[in-house]
């Protein structure tokens, strides 16, 4: 892996906010590059400058200063539209919040990110139902997000980010709104993504234990990085999750 | 084509979402097209109903009648100067006219028997009737002769005959005007309405001659009115040139000085009347585009509400790779829907209330097609009009903060 070209290239990156009068230096001059292939943690306590480097990651923010290159692309410099397709053809997201569009089916969920790539219908339906099985969802496809359980939607959320095949997936605090089983379900699958498709994960996290999933943790703080460390022997969630204690299927629901 | 009916598809499923509020803004659009092509199709069946009427006043007609003339600021009293001579004089040397009738007229009791009837008594020549577009239905035109004798012989209307006489047959009966008989010779084909309203069968016809010598005593030769008809439709304008040249020269009326007689033609009657409905159309028009264009500030209000209310929704989008014109397109699209779908019920309501009034008011009043193109053209419009601000708004939401919102 260490020979993997890189996928994320941070050459001093600053971030900074101005808020009346008062400059927010957010990030300052990060340097960081993620290969092919890499699961990476980003851990910081809130204000540590994670969610900033998530944003400007997922390219839904710029830099004030500095490069960043996504898969070759200097993306920094691009206009809202462009980015607006790197995003959706390079990036996967999930979110902590799952970012379901509400009154909206699973599979169209699904279907959302190929509309905006202007795939005939067939097709999308064909893809989304890949992608949904996939994350182990085969059924409660026409369901809405409210009809389905907190792991569920974060499965439709996964399979939402997978099903434009994008070589980055990022997940922002994927687990925070789940319990302890449910979150090594979704890590569990992530780690299989990784290991089995080769898809570069970044996942940011405030949690130690789940930061230990990856094979790189990242450490923040104060806008910069603090540890760069790689993890030899990541937890595998799969075994964490055969080691819980059993549960009814209540437990599942957020 | 597939990406449009998509969006089109997306905003059907959003409209439908919240189904009071789009069925009020649908309503703002409504109203405001139905009331645009009822105003419409009204003022054309009005304008229609007029030109009809001035056409039945026969074709080619020129009115010629006495106006009071001023001289060094005094406006001269003596304004009734037109006389049978100058008719004659003007079939006689203009070219373009083919025919001058006399006339005067005046209000006048008429008795048959124990019946009474108060109409409009005509002194009239014989060629008054082609002039005018008149004929006789039943009986008989008075005879030259009659008209030399000033024989007391009247032509009724249809309404007279039927006040004075009923059911009766009114020919070779007596009717009594002022003082003397007369001998009711013919009955005239009913002819309706006149464009100012007034009844053409209310009126009794009689030799001009007798009219000047028993109802209203005038000088030999005195009429109120000539009415001439032109050649053709096409000569009228030249027509008119040389009756103004003619009668100028036998009034003796230098170039400068201001005519003692004035000139309308059936044309005029017909623009002015034309400008007249054309102004109230265009004016209650403007009004009912009011209407619209509060619709459309309608449409504009609930898009806002719409977009607002979506931002999360707007963040994930963006998040996922819609672009801003993604964005922008799905709302502009769905405030288009909004106002086409208030566009087509209005239409629909429109036709059903011009078929209603049509049959009310016995006028053929048609859909006019213009006021539907131009109806639906409008209410898309507006949709893209008052939908361009909202949706705008909603394509420039920095995702970021949209993905924030709860």
């Amino acid at each position: 892996m260490k020979d993997a070209p890189p996928i994320i290239e941070f050459v001093e990156i600053h971030k900074d906010y101005v808020t009346e009068a008062v400059v927010v230096r957010a990030l300052r001059g990060v340097n960081l590059t993620i290969r092919k292939g890499e699961f990476v943690a980003i851990i910081g306590q809130s204000g540590s400058g994670k969610s900033t480097m998530m944003n400007i990651i997922g390219c839904l923010d710029r830099p004030t200063r500095g490069q960043y290159i996504l898969d070759g692309i200097d993306v920094g410099a691009r206009s809202n539209d462009a980015r607006a397709i790197v995003r959706n053809h390079l990036i996967g997201f999930v979110f902590q919040g799952f970012n379901l569009l509400p009154r909206t089916t699973a599979l169209e969920n699904v279907e959302l990110p190929l509309v905006y790539r202007g795939v005939a219908a067939a097709e999308r339906r064909k893809r989304a139902l890949a992608s949904l099985s996939a994350v182990g969802l085969g059924a409660r496809l026409h369901h809405t997000p409210n009809q389905l359980s907190g792991g569920q939607q974060q499965r439709v959320a996964i399979a939402r980010a997978l099903v434009t095949q994008p070589p980055l997936l990022l997940a922002d605090e994927p687990t925070g709104n789940l319990d302890t089983r449910t979150s090594y379900e979704v890590l569990d699958l992530l780690q299989r993504l990784n290991r089995e498709q080769g898809i570069t994960i970044v996942l940011v996290t405030h949690e130690r234990d789940i930061a230990d999933c990856a094979g790189r943790v990242v450490e923040m703080r104060d806008g910069s990085v603090r540890r760069d460390i790689v993890n030899e022997r990541p937890t595998d969630a799969g075994r964490a999750l055969a080691e819980l204690p059993v549960q009814d299927e209540h437990g599942a629901t957020s | 084509m597939t990406a449009i009916l998509a969006a089109i598809r997306l905003a059907m499923r959003a409209i439908v979402r919240s189904k009071l509020r789009s069925t009020l803004t649908v309503l703002g659009i409504l109203i405001g097209v139905a009331a645009v092509v009822i105003v419409v199709a009204l003022g054309t069946g009005v304008q229609q109903q007029v030109v009809g009427q001035i056409s039945n006043l026969g074709a080619n007609v020129i009115f010629i009648f006495p106006q009071s003339t001023q001289t060094s600021g005094v406006r001269s009293s003596d304004v009734n100067r037109l006389t049978e001579a100058d008719g004659r004089a003007l079939v006689a040397e203009a070219t373009s006219i083919a025919n001058v009738a006399p006339f005067s007229s005046t209000g006048a009791q008429v008795i048959a028997g124990d019946r009474n009837a108060v109409t409009q008594v005509m002194g009239v020549s014989r060629t008054y009737f082609p002039v005018r577009g008149f004929s006789v239905g039943k009986g008989e035109m008075f005879t030259e002769s009659e008209e030399l004798l000033k024989a007391k012989v009247v032509i009724i209307g249809e309404t007279v005959r039927e006040k004075l006489f009923g059911p009766g047959d009114p020919i070779g009966q007596y009717v009594r005007i002022g003082r003397y008989p007369y001998r009711v010779v013919g009955l005239l084909t009913p002819k309706g309405q006149s464009p100012f309203g007034e009844d053409q069968d209310d009126r009794v016809l009689m030799p001009i001659g007798s009219f000047r010598a028993r109802v209203v005593p005038s000088p030999p030769g005195r009429v109120q009115q000539l009415i001439a008809s032109a050649t053709d439709e096409r000569t009228v304008d030249r027509a008119v040139a040389q009756i103004e040249a003619i009668l100028r020269q036998r009034h003796g009326i230098a170039p400068d000085q201001d005519p003692d007689f004035g000139i309308r033609t059936q044309a005029e009657f017909r623009k002015s009347s034309e400008e007249i409905v054309g102004t109230l159309t265009v004016l209650l028009s403007s009004i009912a585009a009011v209407s619209l264009l509060v619709g459309g500030i309608g449409v504009m209000n609930i898009m806002l509400v719409s977009v607002t209310e979506r931002t999360r929704e707007i963040g994930i989008r963006m998040a996922i790779g819609a672009s801003a014109a993604d964005i922008m397109t799905q709302f502009l699209v769905e405030a288009i829907v909004l106002s086409v779908i208030g566009g087509v019920f209005g239409l629909g309501i429109g036709a059903g209330v011009i078929k209603a009034l049509g049959g009310a008011l016995g006028w053929s009043l048609q859909l006019p097609i213009p006021a539907v193109v131009a109806a639906m053209g409008t209410s898309a419009v507006i949709g893209i009009v008052f939908g361009f601000f909202p949706a705008r708004r909603a394509a420039l939401m920095d995702p970021i903060v949209a993905l924030r919102q709860e």
